[in-house]
């Protein structure tokens, strides 16, 4: 009987003959001998069907499928494996999340307990920094930018959205006060949620600026993005601002997507509907109905959120009066950094289809440059991707705050909220692309697009950096 | 007696009063700050605007009796003194002074717009005198003029005391503009060329791909490495300096975290060098003409490169030129390590190559030797999507209908009817997993879909409630009954399990 199946498909597709064949005979023993056998290619493939089946099962509510799913990828995935297991990993934890949010209070008990503590994640951050070349591509394009820019002025004010990484301005430090008409006066100002961040930042900033003679001064705000206080800026006239946003943007993005989803012309092509009428009237998620809207929007044909104009929803109305806010301040200069995929997708299977390919993109990067043992690997993929990915798939509205766009609608975003874009300078991707090289993978690769740089893993856009003027 | 510009609440010939335009008022500055930041102008603070004459006079308050000439009216006073004339010293008046900023006369200059006016009156006469006066002082050594006196004795302190070259002669005392032109200078490019044809194996795709400018791929920093990053900076910030003096050729000491550190730094640091190789390698940089010599400097990085990314780089370069030696047959593996980028991943696919092109080809061995590399996950989604859309609808379907039979008709019927339904969910849904692979898009995923149940065990229960769903007669319905009733044969204990899953399944039902 399936002799059929062989011969119309390739030997790549043995796998699938295998598993056939398995089926037919009952097991002995354990339940899944065969999975030990699998070689790391069929079980890739095998983790990929799994997840997939496993995110239906999730977005229809069919949790006890979605329970035997989880089974078999737990002996398959580690966080310790190939790139796929890793994967798979990291996915089915967030999928099991997203399960768990069904019983609000059973998953808020689960983590009532859970300590962050702010060291592992000032580590983590500077991991990823130093691992990977992604930030100091951004930093070194960024601080291109703003040295253009800022040629001939002598007073220059840097908003830093979130200041974290002290190397970044370190290096601009360095190179304002090599610069031939002299070093201007530098004020930076960095907004950052944790004192201590900003204070690390005052310290080793301040230090490099005194060594260098550079008339510095730091102004820390402590502060969410989304609760910022303009006027803390304290922005003053005559000064040339430059503003640098390097991944928070996109977090403004997240809202209460119910409220979206009732405005929507789409809303009423849903599974059991009446099911849903009733969840939206009553406004709350019970566990049967936040499953239920899932599975609900788990097909619909929802607008792809590539194609939507921006202000449709009311998620962009948060990042949109943030734009121009910044606006008002008449930066010279505003340098944005983001993630160049599309982890907005309103239902679930499309977020997690777009996930599957961006990270795979990274775990590859990860794989492919630092070794399978390395703690600190582990610890960005746990505590960096994986934590990212948890907040793709398990979270939604207001929670979900990974909402990765693609530059495309950043573009229009920017330029309805009245900049202009400025082109990357050739020197500055000079600049980047030889430290590019310098990570010895050819994995990683830059390009250009209207301006903007897109750095890619092989042909997977990962992040992209882009610079804006106020267009009056 | 030229005009007092100090008092200028005067409607004078030379100056005129405005006031400043502000955007947006921010708040005063609290009290903590130290010392008022000089060209910051308040935003109600008095712009004055000075006469180019006014700027440009120095000198203006004179003695009578000597001639002498002073900047500043308290200077002079402080002078007559000296001739026993009477003196006047004016006091700061009791009152608050107003702030005053002050704008370039020049209309076309920036600092001519009261919002960009200038705090400190020595700063706009300096502006001034630089962007739109005339270069009065020259240096001797260099050629180049200035036009405020200042920043002509400031250059002749520094006036070749740093000096970079390049290979071609050229001198340079900028740090950047020796940078930028080292990326395109001539020499450099016959030198790369030279290397790049000699050992015949320079990776072309990758230095295409990567489209940087001709300089030779010589190795660069070592990967980052996380814990003493810091540390490294601060001692090889200072040590470029010395060092720079000291070589004469274009090589750098290699930083190996610095990358992260000072982005001017990278043009230097990324064609680096170890400080304790420099001898040999400026050697073999120079001495291009002869190719033997390029080979001899790549087998010194080679060296290099073995000792210091011994760690991290051993298995992970080996994939990435296992998939480039899988793909363009004519991208060669050099036994020797000729290139000095990959020579530990040169070495390790070697021992693979033969396998690999021994297997016609195909990149997936069931049975390949040992150490095989994990398969990209990008790859195995580009699989996996192929692999859906190449099994045919027909035989999978035949699978599925022999697995279910053996089961109750229920299910059969189900799914059969759930093939049907499939169809308009597809396109949306297998498009992302399709994505790669446009013309495979519409089968793929509905084949991963039905695929699934093949893996598993045999049937064994139904789900009813999976039967309930398909009949509510929705499109969706119907995958997601295909799925839940498929998947009902995934569970191995069957009864209680499914019985729990029917519990759960209420749950969510009520709502």
């Amino acid at each position: 009987m399936f002799q059929d199946e062989s011969s119309s498909v390739t030997s790549s597709s043995s796998p699938l003959q295998v598993f056939s064949m398995m089926s037919l005979s009952p097991k002995l023993g354990s339940p899944y001998p065969w999975i030990r056998e699998l070689k790391s290619e069929e079980r890739g493939l095998y983790l990929i069907h799994l997840l997939l089946t496993c995110a239906n099962h999730v977005a229809n509510g069919s949790l006890e499928n979605a329970n035997i799913a989880l089974e078999q990828i737990s002996q398959l995935a580690s966080p310790g494996g190939d790139t796929m297991q890793r994967m798979a990993a990291y996915f089915t934890e967030a999928l099991a999340d997203r399960i768990l949010k069904a019983w609000p209070a059973l998953h808020k008990a689960l983590n009532s307990t859970r300590i962050t503590l702010v060291s592992e994640e000032i580590l983590v951050r500077k991991l990823f920094f130093e691992l990977f070349p992604f930030m100091k591509v951004a930093f070194v394009l960024t601080n291109q930018a703003v040295i253009e820019a800022m040629e001939g002025e002598k007073m220059v004010h840097i908003i830093d959205l979130n200041a974290a990484e002290p190397a970044q301005w370190v290096a601009l430090i360095q190179a304002l006060s090599a610069r031939p008409e002299g070093p201007p006066h530098l004020r930076i100002t960095g907004i950052h949620q944790r004192k201590e961040v900003l204070d690390q930042m005052a310290h080793r900033l301040t230090e490099e600026a005194e060594k260098l003679d550079l008339p510095f001064q730091f102004n820390p705000v402590v502060s969410k993005l989304e609760n910022l206080d303009i006027e803390r800026l304290r922005v003053k006239t005559g000064e040339a601002l430059a503003i640098s946003s390097v991944l928070q943007l996109h977090s403004l993005l997240a809202s209460d997507d119910e409220l979206d989803r009732k405005k929507s012309p789409l809303g009423s092509k849903n599974l059991n509907g009446i099911h849903l009428q009733r969840a939206l009237q009553m406004n709350q998620s019970t566990s049967g109905e936040l499953l239920e809207k899932d599975s609900a929007n788990g097909y619909s044909p929802s607008p792809d959120s590539a194609s939507s104009s921006p202000l449709s929803s009311a998620g962009s109305v948060k990042v949109d009066s943030f734009l121009n806010a910044l606006w008002g301040l008449s930066p010279k200069l505003i340098v944005i950094t983001e993630q160049d995929s599309n982890h907005n997708g309103s239902t679930l299977m499309e977020r997690l289809l777009e996930s599957l390919h961006s990270y795979a993109a990274l775990f590859d990067c990860s794989e492919s440059t630092v070794s399978r043992t390395s703690l600190e690997r582990l610890k960005v993929e746990k505590m960096l991707f994986g934590e990212e990915i948890k907040n793709i798939i398990a979270c939604e509205g207001a929670e979900r705050k990974e909402r990765h766009e693609k530059l495309e609608k950043w573009i229009q975003r920017l330029k309805l909220a009245g900049f202009g874009n400025i082109p990357l300078s050739y020197y500055g991707m000079l600049h980047a692309r030889r430290l590019l090289q310098g990570y010895n993978c050819d994995g990683y690769k830059m390009k250009e697009e209207d301006g903007c740089v897109v750095i890619c893993w092989q042909d997977r856009p990962l992040f992209s950096v882009s610079a804006w003027r106020c267009r009056k | 007696m030229p005009v007092d510009v100090d008092n200028s609440s005067t409607v004078s010939g030379d100056a005129s009063v405005s006031s400043s335009g502000n955007q947006n008022p921010p708040p005063k500055s609290t009290a903590k700050k130290k010392r008022s930041l000089p060209g910051m102008p308040d935003p109600d603070a008095e712009v004055i605007a000075l006469s180019p004459k006014t700027l440009m006079a120095t000198n203006r308050f004179v003695c009578e009796i000597c001639n002498k000439g002073f900047q500043r009216d308290q200077n002079l006073q402080l002078h007559r003194r000296g001739h026993n004339l009477p003196w006047k010293l004016r006091q700061r008046s009791g009152k608050e002074v107003r702030k005053r900023v002050y704008v370039c006369p020049e209309p076309t200059c920036v600092h001519h717009d009261p919002s960009r006016a200038l705090g400190d009156l020595t700063g706009i006469k300096k502006h001034f005198c630089r962007k739109h006066g005339e270069k009065k002082w020259k240096c001797d050594k260099c050629s180049k003029k200035y036009a405020v006196q200042s920043d002509w004795k400031a250059h002749s302190k520094i006036c070749g005391t740093r000096e970079y070259k390049c290979d071609c002669g050229t001198l340079f005392s900028r740090r950047d503009s020796f940078i930028t032109h080292r990326a395109f200078c001539d020499a450099l490019a016959e030198e790369s060329a030279k290397a790049q044809t000699n050992p015949g194996s320079e990776p072309d795709p990758k230095v295409l791909a990567v489209d940087s400018s001709p300089t030779p791929a010589l190795p660069p920093a070592s990967p980052p490495v996380s814990a003493p990053a810091p540390v490294e900076v601060q001692v090889s910030a200072q040590a470029l300096p010395q060092s720079t003096s000291a070589m004469t050729s274009s090589v750098m000491p290699i930083q190996s975290s610095e990358l992260a550190e000072d982005p001017s730094s990278v043009m230097e640091e990324a064609p680096a060098l170890a400080p304790g190789l420099n001898g040999s390698c400026s050697s073999g940089v120079s001495s291009v003409s002869n190719g033997s010599s390029s080979s001899s400097s790549s087998s010194v990085f080679a060296s290099l490169f073995a000792s210091s990314t011994a760690s991290a780089s051993l298995q992970p370069p080996a994939f990435t030129d296992l998939i480039r030696a899988i793909g363009p047959p004519d991208c060669p593996i050099d036994p020797a390590p000729s290139t000095p980028i990959e020579p530990i991943s040169l070495c390790l696919s070697t021992s693979h190559g033969s396998s690999i092109f021994g297997s016609a080809g195909q990149e997936h061995r069931q049975y390949a030797p040992p150490p095989q590399p994990a398969m990209s996950a990008t790859a195995l989604l580009q699989k996996a999507a192929q692999m859906g859309a190449a099994a045919s609808n027909a035989s999978l379907l035949r699978g599925l209908g022999v697995v279910s039979s053996s089961s109750s008709s229920a299910p059969q019927e189900n799914l059969q009817w759930g093939q049907r339904q499939v169809e308009p969910i597809n396109a949306s849904v297998a498009a992302g997993l399709g994505l790669e692979l446009p013309s495979d898009g519409s089968s793929g995923l509905k084949e991963l879909m039905m695929g699934t149940p093949v893996f598993g065990p045999k049937q064994t229960t139904l789900d009813f409630l999976g039967l309930g769903v398909a009949a509510s007669g929705s499109p969706n319905g119907g995958l997601s009954a295909l799925i839940t009733s498929i998947g009902g044969g995934l569970d191995v204990t069957a009864a209680p399990a499914s019985f729990g899953g029917g519990d759960f399944k209420d749950m969510g039902r009520i709502s």
